[in-house]
């Protein structure tokens, strides 16, 4: 794993989010880079129903990534963070009656994976509901693993096909000191995709935007 | 250019539901050496492994009914392999002419942040102990000899007193809903460890 940044891309204006995803990927092959299959990043909310203190208690967030399909991770907001295997989902169905599916919050983006050299491209239509709520895109330099030494390198790339959309740098590596990247889990990406995913679950519904 | 590494779907392994065949038993630290010898000589591999694991069970108290239990155990001889977390169902009920207790099983590795992972959940430690002993196999047979001790600082695993002058026996196979022949293997393989120890079904409810 490398350094890794998600943001959301807004709709082009008078497009749809579909137009719009077509044109993204026009802008990655004219650049060079390589179709290299699909991707898929998901999140299931649970909340926990008996709460003894009366409390509101936090959203459970178990999530799954294409890149690793082995594995389910498991976020609370602003963390713990834990990654275990695909078998975590059978013990939240055992642990039902304590945490309950929300399964209206489902979200998902799915997409394209693109290759441009040590650069990954992921291009994802997230959708809750059936309904497609917004754009993905998760860029990931391969070659390096501390945020501050690349990012000017992945915000130039990301410039070339994102124009003026491209990110801040993301707040997981802000808030870390500098070299010290965990590379070996995927718990940024993951983090990144959680807070897109909440953004766009508060957001209005697109007009126009059921998709095919 | 070769096809990509990545595409493919995850293997959603929750569909099956397995169960743990279980046949306890225990023997005297004296006959301890004896059972390995036997066993040595019953099962595939020659030498036993040996592990030393720290298990940490944790309550989940919910507004009615029984807690939710579960089971997290590090190995204190491997410090850097995944958490293994296991969850345990009530043994079934079942007929009588079944050799083992039968019970619901999930097992999960996990990362190091388990314990603060269960807290936020709503988890809370009820006690924890020190296992160390020896695992043979046979097949899917699987037997466990462990000494049991209680650790007397909450934590603090080079502290900790043997909880009995005995070793816990365990013989138990991990198996689909449905598939009771394994039980009858067992019982033929709990004969041939006789008398040296006595496994039987043994309803830990009954012990509460």
């Amino acid at each position: 794993m490398g350094v890794t940044c998600v943001c959301q891309v807004p709709v082009a204006e008078g497009k749809s989010v579909q137009q719009t995803v077509d044109q993204l990927h026009k802008k990655l092959e004219q650049l060079g880079a390589v179709k290299q299959g699909s991707f898929f990043v998901d999140c299931e909310t649970y909340h926990a129903t008996g709460n003894a203190s009366g409390q509101p208690s936090k959203l459970l967030y178990v999530m799954h990534n294409s890149e690793t399909p082995l594995s389910c991770m498991a976020l609370f907001e602003g963390g713990p963070y834990l990654t275990a295997d695909a078998n975590f989902d059978v013990l939240m169905v055992k642990l039902k009656s304590h945490f309950q599916n929300a399964k209206g919050h489902k979200v998902e983006s799915r997409g394209a994976r693109y290759r441009y050299c040590d650069f990954l491209v992921k291009v994802g239509t997230v959708t809750m509901s059936s309904s497609a709520r917004g754009i993905s895109v998760e860029v990931e330099y391969c070659a390096c693993v501390v945020p501050g030494d690349c990012w000017n390198l992945m915000k130039e790339f990301m410039q070339s096909f994102l124009g003026s959309n491209v990110p801040e740098i993301p707040s997981v590596f802000t808030s870390k000191p500098e070299g010290l990247f965990a590379p070996a889990d995927c718990m940024d990406t993951m983090s990144q995709y959680l807070e897109l995913f909440s953004k766009v679950r508060k957001q209005q519904v697109l007009p126009g935007s059921s998709v095919r | 250019m070769e096809a990509p590494p990545v595409t493919v779907m995850p293997v959603t392994g929750g569909t099956i539901n397995m169960m743990e065949y279980l046949l306890q038993g225990s023997v005297l630290d004296q006959s301890l050496d004896s059972l390995l010898h036997r066993l040595r000589g019953l099962c595939d591999n020659m030498e036993p492994e040996s592990f030393a694991d720290h298990e940490l069970v944790y309550l989940l108290k919910g507004q009615q009914g029984n807690p939710f239990i579960l089971r997290a155990r590090r190995s204190l001889a491997h410090p850097t392999a995944p958490w293994h977390l296991r969850y345990l169902g009530q043994p079934e009920v079942g007929d009588k002419s079944r050799h083992a207790l039968v019970r619901n099983c999930v097992d999960v590795a996990a990362s190091h942040s388990l314990p603060d992972f269960l807290n936020e959940m709503g988890f809370r430690m009820d006690h924890e102990f020190v296992a160390k002993g020896h695992i043979f196999r046979k097949g899917a047979l699987k037997m466990v000899v462990s000494k049991l001790s209680r650790v007397l600082v909450p934590g603090n695993t080079d502290n900790t007193e043997p909880l009995s002058l005995s070793y816990l026996v365990e013989l138990s196979v991990l198996a689909p809903a449905g598939q009771d022949t394994v039980s009858e293997d067992m019982r033929s393989f709990a004969e041939q460890l006789k008398p040296l120890v006595h496994l039987e079904k043994i309803d830990p409810k009954r012990l509460m």
